[in-house]
């Protein structure tokens, strides 16, 4: 499947190597300039910066104003902060929040029971207790590693196989993971739903894992309308 | 014929005009806007009279408008003189030391505007900045144009990119020489666009005194980062910076602010109106300080969202703070991340009192010192919102 997927990518450069006019249409809203950069507001990466010798460079370049929901806390993580976002409904995010805040203690207590149950000591040691780093292992189990997409031939649509890009990939995962908590039962709770589909992707199993795997059986089987892609 | 070479003496060394960077460019040109309608009367007479015999109808017409602009501008600048001598005296100073800064304060002064627009509000300056600057003769008496590009219509412009695009084969053929022996290019000599930005349309539109489409400024954008891209391109880099300007300076963020004394000794320094969205803050950080935290009387619980509680806290732990300041903040107006996000400034802007220039600098980097400007983007007729377009169904 990979390699199917590394043929794929070099088809892409084939037909996108090449740089086209950039848009003439209207210019995306933004208040700020085009040269404005994105801020660095971890310490960690900004001392990484430091060490490198790069921050000569940064010390030229204006920078756009942290977001509200950026902070250089420890308990702040990027991805934590995407996976709300993409959880949210009707801009309540204060729920989301919460939701996602207790779907972590239900997992954390989850593990520490399994945990406390197990009785090697080697298999306790390699035990993952963190949520959060439960949840990056979750979502990098769930990426998929190609889409499909409708190409019009001769007056009929076709599922096209084609490569995905990092965060095209960690956006279906991580809508996939909210899709399936939202056609859950209505008698469990979302929170508890969540933590029990994160802890089995982050294990290789659960519905979002065959989500991507039926995914990538489609891709298998439309192999043949890959280059429909540029021809 | 003796005034007629005198005339070509004086306009070979006029300066008006002619655009600097343009190095194939040598300007054969002889006759310039400065030089036409000369003030002394005799030679004028006797210069139109040559003139008339030899030159074409082109240059006939150019010669008339150009002793149009000519005395257009003379008469704008005595304006503009004896306006600023009246300035002064209405000012009460004096009119000989009185400079460009003096007159705009005088304006601002007399002629009070509420217009929001700068640029709708009332102005005077010295009539080179107001009226647009043109061009010296393209073409000789019988009327042939001296340059190679006259017939684009924009030759100063077209110079430009067709020095890109030679430079840009040469580059690629001393690449080629250099592979063929073996020798890759140099990464580390590799030009890079960090701190520097290329010149805007209207500065492009300044140097080649000619009106550029937004379409041929980005042809342009495109030829020279294309240029700067070039693994080689540092054998042109001279080149390319005339093309660049540097990044906006950070010197209003280096200047922190005025540090006041309570009655006790502390230091205190207060910002006011610190805005994001619809909120405004004023914000009191004194120093040294146990970390007390007042906000419109209350303390953190002020905000029930955690990320609002972040937000104050961000500043105070980029530069470990949380215990060493006090800070009194009132807020007024907007929603909860607004008030938020407007505390955080002012907490960060006042900070940069009570800490060393480093941090100052990673503050800056992490985003804390500049103002959010974003704004709520407005619906638009015809659609749902702002962005969301009603549902539509052909059949």
């Amino acid at each position: 499947m990979a390699l199917f997927a590394k043929y794929l990518r070099i088809g892409s450069t084939v037909k996108h190597g090449f740089q086209a006019f950039p848009q003439l249409t209207t210019a995306k809203y933004s208040v700020y300039p085009p040269h404005f950069a994105e801020p660095v507001y971890k310490k960690q990466e900004l001392d990484k910066l430091y060490e490198s010798g790069e921050i000569e460079n940064y010390k030229l370049i204006p920078f756009k104003a942290a977001k509200s929901n950026e902070t250089c806390s420890i308990f702040h993580d990027p991805m934590v902060a995407k996976f709300i976002n993409y959880m949210l409904l009707k801009g309540q995010k204060k729920l989301a929040r919460e939701v996602l805040e207790k779907t972590f203690e239900k997992i954390k207590k989850l593990q520490l029971e399994k945990y406390n149950r197990e009785t090697d000591p080697e298999k306790k040691a390699s035990m993952i207790i963190d949520p959060v780093v439960i949840l990056k292992k979750a979502v990098a189990n769930s990426k998929p590693l190609l889409k499909l997409t409708a190409v019009k031939r001769g007056g009929s649509f076709y599922q096209v196989p084609v490569p995905i890009t990092d965060k095209e990939s960690t956006f279906y995962a991580m809508r996939w993971f909210v899709q399936c908590g939202r056609e859950k039962d209505k008698s469990i709770s979302f929170a508890d739903f969540m933590a029990t589909e994160l802890i089995k992707a982050s294990n290789n199993d659960g519905k979002v894992v065959n989500k991507k795997l039926d995914l990538h059986k489609q891709c298998e089987a439309n192999r043949a309308y890959a280059h429909y892609r540029w021809s | 014929m003796m005034a007629l070479q005198r005339l070509f003496n004086n306009l070979a060394t006029s300066k008006l005009n002619t655009p600097k960077l343009l190095s194939n460019f040598v300007p054969r040109c002889s006759y310039g806007l400065n030089n036409v309608g000369s003030d002394d009367p005799d030679v004028e007479i006797i210069e139109k009279k040559i003139v008339e015999e030899k030159t074409s109808l082109a240059m006939r017409a150019y010669l008339q408008r150009a002793t149009q602009y000519n005395s257009f501008m003379q008469q704008q600048t005595h304006e503009y003189n004896v306006g600023k001598r009246h300035l002064a005296n209405m000012m009460g100073v004096d009119p000989e030391t009185f400079t460009q800064s003096d007159i705009d304060v005088a304006i601002d002064y007399l002629f009070p505007s509420g217009l929001y627009d700068p640029k709708a509000r009332p102005l005077m300056k010295p009539p080179s900045e107001v009226f647009p600057s043109k061009k010296d003769a393209e073409f000789d008496e019988s009327g042939r144009p001296f340059h190679v590009f006259f017939y684009t219509g924009k030759p100063n412009f077209y110079l430009i990119l067709h020095n890109i695009a030679t430079k840009l084969s040469e580059l690629n053929k001393f690449e080629d020489s250099l592979r063929k022996n073996n020798i890759l290019p140099d990464p580390d000599k590799k030009l890079t666009s960090l701190g520097s930005q290329w010149l805007s349309k209207e500065d492009l539109e300044k140097l080649t005194v000619e009106k550029l489409s937004d379409h041929e400024y980005k042809n342009f954008v495109i030829a020279i980062e294309r240029l700067l891209k070039h693994p080689c391109s540092y054998k042109y880099g001279e080149f390319i910076s005339d093309y660049q300007k540097p990044m906006i300076s950070t010197k209003a963020i280096i200047e922190s602010a005025p540090v006041e004394y309570t009655k006790d000794g502390r230091a205190f320094v207060t910002v006011k109106d610190c805005p994001r969205k619809d909120a405004r803050a004023d914000v009191t950080v004194y120093y040294p300080g146990t970390g007390k935290l007042s906000i419109n009387g209350k303390g953190i619980e002020f905000f029930d969202d955690i990320q609002a509680r972040e937000q104050i806290l961000f500043p105070l732990l980029f530069t470990d703070m949380v215990d060493k300041v006090d800070i009194h903040a009132t807020v007024r107006g907007g929603g909860v991340s607004g008030k938020a996000g407007a505390i955080r400034f002012g907490i960060s802007w006042s900070l940069r009192s009570f800490v060393d220039p480093e941090t100052v600098e990673r503050m800056r980097i992490a985003g804390l010192l500049q103002k959010d400007y974003r704004r709520r983007e407005r619906k638009k007729p015809g659609q749902a919102r702002a962005r969301r377009k009603f549902t539509w169904k052909k059949r």
